[in-house]
C-alpha cells in the first residue's frame, strides 16, 4: 500500500519537490544576502545615535520582501488542502476507481489511513521544510523587528505551518470523502481553510494560555509609534516589547479613569510630534491584555498540537464514512 | 481452507437494500453453492447491481443478512482477498499503465499469482507500458479479468461484465472468464441481461425481478422441472394437477403454459414440451412484471402480446436470438 500510494502521489511529489527546490534555493540566495545587509547596517554603531537610523533602513527595504514570502507560507497550506488533500480520494471516487482498489486485499480503513499518513508526512514535510528556510532567512530582520509573535508572522515561522500542514492536508482528503468530487472539494477546502487561518490566530490563540493584563505607561515615543489615534482617546497599533498584545484599553489618566476629554482635545491641536511630547507629560497608561514574549514557543507548540488534534479527529471521521457511508 | 469450501458462496436471508425509500432488493433469500457459475439476471432495474455490491461490501444492507464464503462481506483483509469484484464500469487507473495495474495487484494482494497475470498479459497482447485509458473496452475487460483472477479469489463476481463489449469481444471475455474460473477452482457470479451468454457459460441460475428473487437454481435442475404444456387440439384448456403454472400465453390460437412440476407429468388432453431456459426465464420475469404479488398466473398476463411463437414477452429485456 505504502509503494501504491507513492505510485499515485509521484507527479504531485515531484511537482511539489520542484517548487520546493526553486523555493529553497530563492529563501537561501536571499537569507544570505539579508545577512549581508544586516552586518554591514550593524557594522558602523560608533556615531551617537547607535546604528538605529541604518537598521531602520535594514527594516524598511526587507519590509515588503518578506511579507511576500510570509503570505506565501501562510497560503501554501491551503494549497496543499486543495491540490493535494481534496483530490486523493475524491477523484477515485469520480472515477470509480476505488471500486477496483477496495475489491484489492485491503481494507478501505486501512488504504485511507496509508494515504493520508504517507500524504500528511509529504505535506508536513514540504511546508515544514519551507518554514525552516525563511525562519532561518529571516531570523536577523525578526531579531530586529521583535515581533514574531503577531498574527501573521505567528504562523509562518518555525513549527506552527507544520500543523496547518497536516490539518489541511486531512481536511481536503475528508471533504473530497464527502462530496465525492474533486473541484467542489477543493473550493470547499480552501474556503474553510481561509476561515480557520483567519478564526484561529484572532478567536482561539489568544486563549491558549490565560493573557496577562498590566498597565503599560504611555510615553511621547510609545505615541510616536502608534498608527491610530482617535477622536475619543481610542488608540490603535499599540506595541510592547517582547509581548503580543491581544487587547488593550482607551487612554487612561493616572486616576484610571479614561483621559480628561478636554486635556486630550487640547493636545490633539499641536503638531504631529507636539502631540506626542504634549500626551506624554500627561501621565497616561492603559491597561493591555497581553501574552508575554517568553511564551511563544509555548504558542507554537500548543498551536501546533491543536492542529495536529484537529487532523487526527478528521481522519477519525474519514475512516468512519469510508467503512460506513460510501458505495 | 477446506471449511471455506464447504461454506456457501452466498447466503441471503431476509436481504433488503434501499436508496431511500425506493427498494432496490426486498426480502431476498438465497442459498447458492460453492464451485459454481453463477448467473445473475433480470432486467434493468431488477437489483443485479445492487446485490453484486452488497456482496463485496461495497454498500451495507438495510436490513437482513448476507454472507458471502461464510463471512460478512468484505469482513477483513483475509475475506477480501477470497473473493474478487469487477464493477459495471471496468474502473482503471487512466494515467496509469498496464504493468502498474499489475505492479498494484502484486503489492495489494498477498495471494498474487504473478505468473498467472503475467501469461495472461502476453497472451491477450497487451503492451505493458500502454496506458489503461488508451485500451479498448475488450482490453480493458481483460485487464480487469487478469487482476481479480491474478489474486487467486474463491469467488469471483463481475457486473455485468460484457455489457460494453462487441460480440467478439464478448465472447472471448467469456471463454476466458469460463477458463480462468475452471483453473482457480474458483466459484463465479456475473450478472448480465444477455440470456445467451448466461445459457452459454452458468450451470447456476438467479434470476431477479422487481428487487425480488423470482427464480434461483441450478440450471439442469430448472430445466428438468420445467415443462410447455400445449392443450391438444380442440381438448379442454385444463392443467394436470399438482403443476405450478408460471406464466401462460396464446400463440396460433393455442394456450401454452410454462408449468413447474416436480415430477413427471402424467398423460392426458395436452402436449409436453421442453421449455428452453430463455423461455423459462422470461416466464418468471413477466410473471414477476404483471403483478407485485407474482401470483395469478394464468390469466394476468396480455395474452398472445409476444410475437407468434415467440412466447412470454417482458419489458426492458433484450433478447439476443
Amino acid at each position: 500500500m505504502i509503494w501504491w500510494t507513492w505510485r499515485q502521489f509521484r507527479t504531485q511529489a515531484v511537482v511539489a519537490a520542484v517548487l520546493l527546490a526553486v523555493l529553497a534555493t530563492a529563501l537561501v540566495v536571499f537569507g544570505l544576502h539579508l545577512r549581508q545587509e544586516y552586518r554591514a547596517a550593524a557594522a558602523d554603531c560608533s556615531g551617537p545615535a547607535g546604528c538605529v537610523a541604518q537598521l531602520a533602513q535594514f527594516q524598511d527595504s526587507y519590509r515588503n520582501p518578506l511579507y511576500l514570502l510570509d503570505a506565501l507560507l501562510i497560503l501554501a497550506p491551503a494549497l496543499v488542502g486543495m491540490f493535494w488533500g481534496a483530490p486523493l480520494v475524491a477523484r477515485e471516487l469520480e472515477t470509480g476507481t476505488h471500486r477496483l482498489v477496495w475489491n484489492q486485499s485491503i481494507t478501505r480503513q486501512r488504504w485511507l489511513t496509508v494515504k493520508l499518513a504517507l500524504s500528511g508526512l509529504a505535506a508536513m514535510a514540504v511546508v515544514g521544510l519551507s518554514s525552516v528556510l525563511l525562519t532561518w532567512a529571516a531570523s536577523p530582520y525578526d531579531a530586529v523587528a521583535g515581533d514574531r509573535f503577531t498574527a501573521l508572522l505567528f504562523g509562518a515561522r518555525n513549527i506552527a505551518p507544520v500543523g496547518y500542514a497536516l490539518f489541511t492536508m486531512v481536511l481536503g482528503t475528508v471533504f473530497g470523502l464527502l462530496v465525492r468530487r474533486t473541484v467542489p472539494a477543493m473550493a470547499l477546502t480552501f474556503v474553510l481553510v481561509v476561515a480557520v487561518q483567519v478564526l484561529v490566530p484572532t478567536a482561539i490563540r489568544p486563549h491558549l494560555a490565560p493573557p496577562v493584563v498590566a498597565a503599560y505607561p504611555v510615553t511621547a515615543d510609545t505615541v510616536r509609534n502608534l498608527t491610530f489615534l482617535g477622536s475619543e482617546a481610542d488608540i490603535g497599533g499599540l506595541r510592547v516589547p517582547d509581548a503580543w498584545v491581544v487587547s488593550h484599553s482607551k487612554l487612561l489618566g493616572a486616576d484610571g479613569r479614561q483621559v480628561d476629554q478636554a486635556r486630550y482635545d487640547r493636545c490633539l491641536g499641536g503638531g504631529f510630534d507636539g502631540v506626542a511630547d504634549c500626551l506624554g507629560a500627561l501621565d497616561l497608561h492603559v491597561e493591555v491584555t497581553y501574552q508575554p514574549g517568553h511564551r511563544y514557543w509555548t504558542f507554537q507548540w500548543r498551536e501546533s498540537g491543536l492542529y495536529l488534534a484537529a487532523a487526527l479527529l478528521l481522519a477519525g471521521l474519514g475512516r468512519w464514512v469510508v467503512r460506513r457511508r460510501i458505495g | 481452507m477446506p471449511q471455506h469450501h464447504s461454506a456457501p458462496a452466498l447466503h441471503a436471508e431476509g436481504l433488503t437494500k434501499r436508496y431511500g425509500r425506493r427498494p432496490a432488493l426486498v426480502d431476498c433469500h438465497l442459498e447458492i453453492p460453492p464451485g459454481r457459475i453463477i448467473g445473475l439476471v433480470g432486467p434493468n432495474g431488477a437489483g443485479k447491481s445492487t446485490l453484486l455490491q452488497l456482496a463485496c461490501g461495497l454498500i451495507t444492507p438495510t436490513s437482513g443478512s448476507l454472507r458471502v464464503l461464510g463471512a460478512p462481506p468484505a469482513a477483513d483483509a483475509t475475506h477480501l482477498a477470497r473473493v474478487s469484484f469487477v464493477a459495471q464500469d471496468m474502473p482503471v487507473y487512466a494515467n496509469l499503465t498496464v504493468a502498474d495495474h499489475l505492479r498494484m495487484g502484486g503489492r495489494l494482494n498477498p495471494g498474487w499469482d504473478a505468473d498467472l497475470a503475467d501469461r495472461r498479459v502476453t497472451r491477450l497482447g497487451l503492451d505493458p507500458r500502454q496506458r489503461a485509458g488508451r485500451l479498448s473496452g475488450g482490453q480493458r475487460a481483460q485487464l480487469a479479468l487478469t487482476i481479480a483472477a491474478a489474486k487467486r479469489p474463491e469467488l469471483l463476481m463481475f457486473d455485468e461484465p460484457a455489457a460494453a463489449l462487441d460480440p467478439l469481444a464478448r465472447s472471448g471475455f467469456l471463454r476466458d472468464l469460463t477458463e480462468l474460473v475452471t483453473e482457480l477452482g474458483a466459484s463465479a457470479i456475473f450478472s448480465s441481461h444477455l440470456l445467451a451468454d448466461v445459457e452459454r457459460v452458468c450451470d447456476h441460475l438467479i434470476v431477479l425481478g422487481g428487487g425480488r428473487v423470482q427464480l434461483a437454481g441450478d440450471v439442469r435442475a430448472l430445466l428438468a422441472t420445467h415443462h410447455r404444456l400445449v392443450p391438444a387440439q380442440d381438448g379442454p384448456e385444463r392443467l394436470p394437477t399438482g403443476v405450478e403454472p408460471v406464466w401462460s400465453w396464446h400463440t396460433d390460437g393455442h394456450r401454452r403454459t410454462v408449468v413447474r412440476a416436480p415430477g413427471p407429468l402424467p398423460d392426458g388432453p395436452w402436449r409436453v414440451e421442453p421449455v428452453p431456459l430463455e423461455e423459462l426465464v422470461l416466464s418468471y420475469l413477466s410473471r414477476a412484471a404483471a403483478g407485485p404479488t407474482g401470483s395469478g398466473p394464468a390469466d394476468s398476463g396480455p395474452a398472445g402480446s409476444g410475437p407468434t411463437g415467440s412466447g412470454p414477452a417482458a419489458t426492458a429485456w433484450e433478447v439476443r436470438r
